[in-house]
């Protein structure tokens, strides 16, 4: 066991995430989502201690924030890149060639093709269940952004083009 | 064929960010005639109208809606935007393209059955979507549509939005609640139903976004117009979201009841690849593979459970002669596998053992009997899983050992 990492914030990001709590203020459970949602979009990640400031700024026990930290695959409790490419990997992708995608982006990121984060920290590749974009497949999403139908060539640009 | 596009009639035509645009297009048109009838009128005209459920389950619609309206307050509207069954994306076309109609359907919905509160539920990986309705609240409640004394009705109602966080299991009703509540979508026992004691406890209306959708048209153009269309027994125009191996694939809408071959060939430009069909799996993963035997049957619910198929959200993914179906089998299984949540020991452990034996067949050292042992698995996950997730795990599979598809 590595002891656990913790996020290093920027003092612009410190500041965010303070605001965003003072928000929150006694917001109780069912604002648990909409917390980790608005954190991860400053910090890209929960480490233990913000875990714990949700725990206390909703007013719940701290188990129940590692539970749906857990839970759901879009919230991260360890580091992720900067950027996160989502693959589909579901049939409508399998059946337009996804393979080629997701070994053009393994190779390009120095990652294995099952996913991971690239070594300068900027990018993760992950593969997805259906992504619900199967008209436009092979699909991915870079951050928040759909893309499809991609094709292999389209990745050192797609990429390159990602500050 | 001349049928006229109903449900995706603005889509693409209208911006999609602008209110007045909505309006100039017939939009809250419905709204203003339902505050006219009243809410015991709509509801009695919601159930009129055969509306099955389009999230997959085929549940009569009105009578959600009569025991909502029925029932003692605090009570909410849920639109379950979580979309999420492989080869489905049609909710996320209608929330894209036309997102002041579902603002519209759910206000209309929380009018009909007096609730106090909305919530649309949408998928956590819809960005798009979810940008999209933010904005069109915004916009409704600065022109009116949300707050207090909506249309001079004297109805106050509020929505609010949220974002799910990536697990297929949340398109499950209760477990959807348990997700707003701010928990794992971990599904409850049944009964008691959401219209009894649904989210936060209390009694919930909770519908698809296409179903909901339809909900704006029955009231507008009536019952008759709606149960004219299509069989009488599922009746209704229906979204079927098309991929694979098509020429074009899209998202079509279409009398209810379509056939696999109209779809195909009129709507779809017919099979690539290889030019030649070989299977479509129809509901998604935890639908059913339907050979060439079925390209003319109807695309609706009764008739796909009468052969023991299930027209769930409607998706079709079509499959041609050059497609190796081992991987596809191998995905299905290990899909049902990682979305399972793990509440329930049958699900559980029934998908793990699923992709195994998959995975022992597909590397071609399959055991005597693994066969009958992903019956057996299949049966027991569909008689004892709580929810409809290990209740279909085994369905799509079977169907391909059926057919003979590996």
């Amino acid at each position: 066991m590595t002891s656990p990492q913790t996020l290093a914030l920027t003092p612009h990001q410190e500041q965010a995430l303070q605001t965003l709590l003072r928000r929150y203020q006694g917001g109780g459970q069912s604002a648990l989502l909409p917390l980790l949602h608005d954190i991860q979009a400053i910090t890209g990640w929960v480490d233990e201690p913000t875990a714990r400031a949700v725990a206390h700024t909703l007013g719940i026990p701290e188990i129940e924030v590692h539970n749906v930290l857990e839970f759901y695959t879009l919230f991260y409790n360890r580091p992720v890149g900067k950027h996160v490419i989502r693959v589909c990997n579901d049939l409508a992708c399998m059946l337009a060639g996804h393979e080629a995608i997701i070994r053009a982006l393994a190779d390009h990121l120095g990652v294995p093709e099952q996913g991971g984060t690239s070594a300068d920290g900027r990018f993760t590749l992950e593969l997805h269940p259906c992504l619900g974009h199967c008209e436009l497949a092979p699909f991915l999403m870079l951050d928040e952004e759909p893309m499809g139908p991609v094709s292999p060539d389209q990745i050192p640009d797609l990429l390159g083009g990602v500050s | 064929m001349s049928y006229e596009p109903v449900l995706t009639a603005r889509i693409g035509k209208i911006d999609p960010a602008s209110l007045t645009d909505y309006e100039a297009h017939g939009g809250f048109q419905a709204l203003i005639r339902a505050v006219e009838l009243g809410p015991g009128r709509v509801v009695a005209l919601m159930e009129e109208a055969t509306l099955l459920g389009r999230g997959g389950a085929a549940f009569p619609a009105g009578i959600k809606w009569r025991a909502v309206h029925q029932a003692e307050g605090p009570k909410f509207v849920v639109a379950n935007a979580d979309e999420s069954e492989p080869g489905t994306f049609k909710d996320r076309v209608l929330m894209e393209g036309d997102p002041y109609a579902l603002i519209e359907a759910v206000i209309l919905a929380g009018f009909a059955t007096a609730a106090d509160k909305g919530f649309i539920y949408v998928r956590g990986e819809y960005a798009r979507a979810y940008q999209r309705l933010r904005h069109a609240i915004a916009r409704c409640y600065e022109a009116g549509y949300l707050g207090r004394d909506i249309l001079g009705s004297g109805f106050e109602f509020h929505i609010e939005l949220r974002r799910g966080a990536g697990a297929y299991i949340c398109g499950e009703e209760t477990a959807l609640f348990e997700s707003i509540e701010g928990k794992r979508g971990y599904p409850r026992l049944k009964p008691p139903f959401p219209t009894q004691a649904g989210l936060f406890g209390r009694p919930t209306l909770i519908n698809n976004v296409e179903t909901l959708i339809n909900a704006l048209h029955i009231v507008l153009r009536g019952p008759a117009w709606f149960n004219s269309i299509g069989p009488a027994h599922s009746p209704g125009p229906k979204l079927y979201p098309l991929s694979g191996r098509v020429q074009r694939p899209g998202l079509v809408e279409a009398p209810m009841g379509i056939t696999l071959r109209e779809l195909i060939e009129e709507h779809g430009g017919g099979v690539s690849g290889s030019g030649e069909f070989r299977v479509a799996l129809v509901g998604g993963a935890a639908g059913a593979f339907l050979g060439p035997d079925h390209l003319n049957t109807p695309l609706d619910f009764r008739s796909l459970a009468s052969i023991g198929a299930a027209l769930g959200s409607g998706a079709v993914i079509v499959f041609d002669t050059s497609v190796d179906m081992k991987p596809i089998l191998q995905r299905i299984a290990d899909f049902f596998a990682h979305e399972s949540c793990g509440k329930c020991y049958p699900c559980q452990l029934g998908t793990m053992r699923q992709r195994d034996i998959i995975a022992r067949m597909v590397a071609g050292q399959g055991r005597p009997g693994d066969l009958q042992l992903l019956r057996d698995i299949g049966q027991t996950m569909r008689d004892t899983s709580i929810c409809g997730l290990g209740q279909t795990a085994s369905n799509a599979i079977l169907s391909a050992f059926e057919l003979k598809l590996t």
